[in-house]
């Protein structure tokens, strides 16, 4: 009897993430009068032209684009900072470095978009203001702190006596930290990598004070505007579609990496 | 490690993070307690200091106290549901049957796919018209509820559902990952005492997951605080501010009424109550109970 109960409570769980995704994706492949006729029935004959539709017509394909130079900029120049700070931290104690760690682990505790007034004018002043750079730049500077506290538990964890014997070679400080550390700490790179580009490409908050006009529009600015704008007119079969150009390379990634994924998030908030 | 150039090391490798971390973040957040004493509509020169008023004014705002309201609301209500339900979902989820191990792939979904989808999909499910939420109550016989985020004595309810729905993975596996650390010994003394079920529940499951309450706790404070995607494009904080929170009442002060000051004093206030919340659960989980017992 009991697991009776467990199996039918866990069914109903399942049922509640699968049924909503599956009906966007499902509704993505309908046309618009068929959207409103039967709206939770299956797809009469799939309609990939929503896709095109989406894609070309209501702009998610020019957003898609910005999407991916932003997350790609950002990961390259967050990685190799976030990795250099991590590794001092890690290796290289000095007298106020728990201090100086803490004020990046700070960041991790209060809402970024706190201070996005003061951020706004800033990259205002410096005419960063609704460009891709100025974005980039927010996005490397408000990742840094969960970066960091990653990839310094990653390098904490590589045993002294590696570099040790690495200097004793005649290696320095640098190329012992990109021949013998850096390739060693690859597994913490890449979670840290996964983990913010899916952070990135799901941002929503700053990129909607930050970025102005529509040639700069990240994916999400593009399909809240769009989803706001079917209200008025009328190509639902374009919006679903457009929902899941957003939401399937997400989905895929993090199925792919899941375990790894899991792992992490565990590991960072038992800590 | 080697003394030879070591300080130009830790000053080269250490500079880029705290310049970029340094100018656009403290910086920005030093000059929000800055701002918050000034009236200011955005142009430089227009500064005009005031002194403590933004918070005076702050504190006879209706929208603030709705706004507040509405946070600690999803925060307490919200927060139990998350807890009970995740606690519930972890206990049914501990076989290793293959179901069960896929369902874990599929707990985290809601959390991966971007925020603004979420609540593009609840708009969807609770929609007047073919909502399969409102349509499925209306099948079923429950009248009153046809358009929740129209209705200002439902709209906080339902935003609560789409986060509670949107968080609940990760606290799933936090609550998984507790309940497997207890030692099967434990369980198994318990049972042979005669303790089972709820019992058994609540003497030994519930102490021993203190740890994890105190991670999730502080988890459901960050995540609440945090609530601005969501609201915003579910309801932007309507109707009639029945779902204004405070980060949806700073965007609009600041990027919308251009006051920028005022809206920085609802940012620092935002803060403040960051570190109230914060100070009660260090009050709450101040004593591991495990640990006075042993």
């Amino acid at each position: 009897m009991k697991k009776v109960i467990t199996g039918l409570g866990l069914i109903l769980f399942a049922m509640t993430i699968i049924v909503p995704l599956l009906w966007v994706i499902l509704t993505s492949l309908k046309s618009t009068p068929e959207i409103f006729r039967s709206p939770w029935g299956l797809p009469e004959s799939p309609q990939w032209a929503n896709y095109s539709n989406a894609w070309s017509k209501e702009g998610i394909g020019g957003s898609f684009k910005n999407t991916g130079i932003v997350t790609i900029a950002t990961l390259a120049l967050l990685i190799p900072v976030g990795a250099m700070a991590a590794y001092i931290f890690a290796k290289y104690p000095f007298r106020g470095s728990k201090t100086l760690s803490g004020i990046f682990m700070g960041g991790m505790m209060f809402p970024n978009f706190l201070i996005v007034i003061p951020l706004y004018f800033l990259l205002r002043q410096m005419s960063m203001l609704d460009t891709l750079t100025g974005l980039v730049v927010a996005y490397v500077a408000y990742s840094l702190s969960f970066t960091i506290f990653v990839l310094t538990g990653f390098f904490q964890a590589l045993p002294n006596e590696l570099a040790e014997a690495a200097q004793l070679d005649g290696c320095g400080h640098f190329s012992t930290f990109s021949r013998i550390m850096l390739p060693l700490a690859k597994p913490g790179l890449i979670v840290v990598g996964i983990f913010n580009a899916i952070g990135l490409w799901n941002e929503y908050p700053l990129a909607k004070v930050l970025v102005l006009s529509n040639e700069n529009r990240t994916l999400p600015l593009a399909i809240v505007d769009l989803a706001t704008a079917q209200q008025y007119a009328s190509d639902w079969g374009a919006l679903f579609a457009g929902l899941v150009i957003v939401m399937l390379p997400v989905m895929v990634v993090y199925w792919i990496f899941r375990d790894k994924i899991h792992e992490t998030m565990l590991a960072g908030a038992v800590k | 490690m080697a003394k030879r150039g070591r300080t130009a090391f830790i000053i080269a490798f250490l500079s880029p993070a705290v310049l970029l971390y340094g100018i656009f973040v403290v910086w920005p957040l030093l000059q929000s307690f800055y701002l918050s004493f000034y009236r200011w509509k955005g142009i430089s020169e227009n500064r005009t200091f005031i002194g403590g008023e933004n918070f005076a004014q702050l504190f006879k705002d209706e929208a603030f106290h709705k706004a507040l309201s509405n946070n600690l609301w999803i925060l307490v209500v919200g927060g139990f549901a998350i807890m009970a339900l995740s606690i519930l979902l972890a206990h049914g989820m501990q076989s290793n049957k293959p179901a069960v191990k896929a369902l874990r792939g599929l707990y985290l979904f809601p959390q991966v796919i971007s925020l603004v989808i979420v609540a593009i999909i609840w708009q969807f499910m609770l929609n007047p018209s073919y909502g399969l939420l409102t349509q499925g109550a209306a099948k079923v016989g429950i009248t009153g509820v046809d358009k929740p985020l129209a209705n200002s004595s439902q709209a906080l309810a339902a935003v609560g559902v789409a986060f509670v729905w949107y968080a609940i993975g990760f606290y799933i596996m936090l609550f998984g990952a507790g309940l497997k650390q207890i030692p099967e010994e434990v369980s198994e003394a318990a049972e042979l005492d005669g303790s089972t079920g709820w019992n058994k529940f609540w003497q030994i499951t519930w102490p021993l997951l203190w740890s994890i309450k105190r991670i999730a706790s502080i988890y459901i404070v960050i995540n609440v605080l945090n609530i601005f995607a969501l609201v915003w494009v579910m309801t932007e904080g309507g109707p009639n501010r029945a779902t204004e929170t405070l980060l949806t009442l700073l965007y609009k002060s600041a990027f919308k009424e251009s006051a920028y000051g005022y809206g920085t004093s609802v940012a620092v206030a935002n803060f403040a109550l960051a570190m109230i919340l914060a100070v009660i659960l260090m009050f709450v989980f101040r004593k591991n109970p495990e640990e006075r017992r042993g």
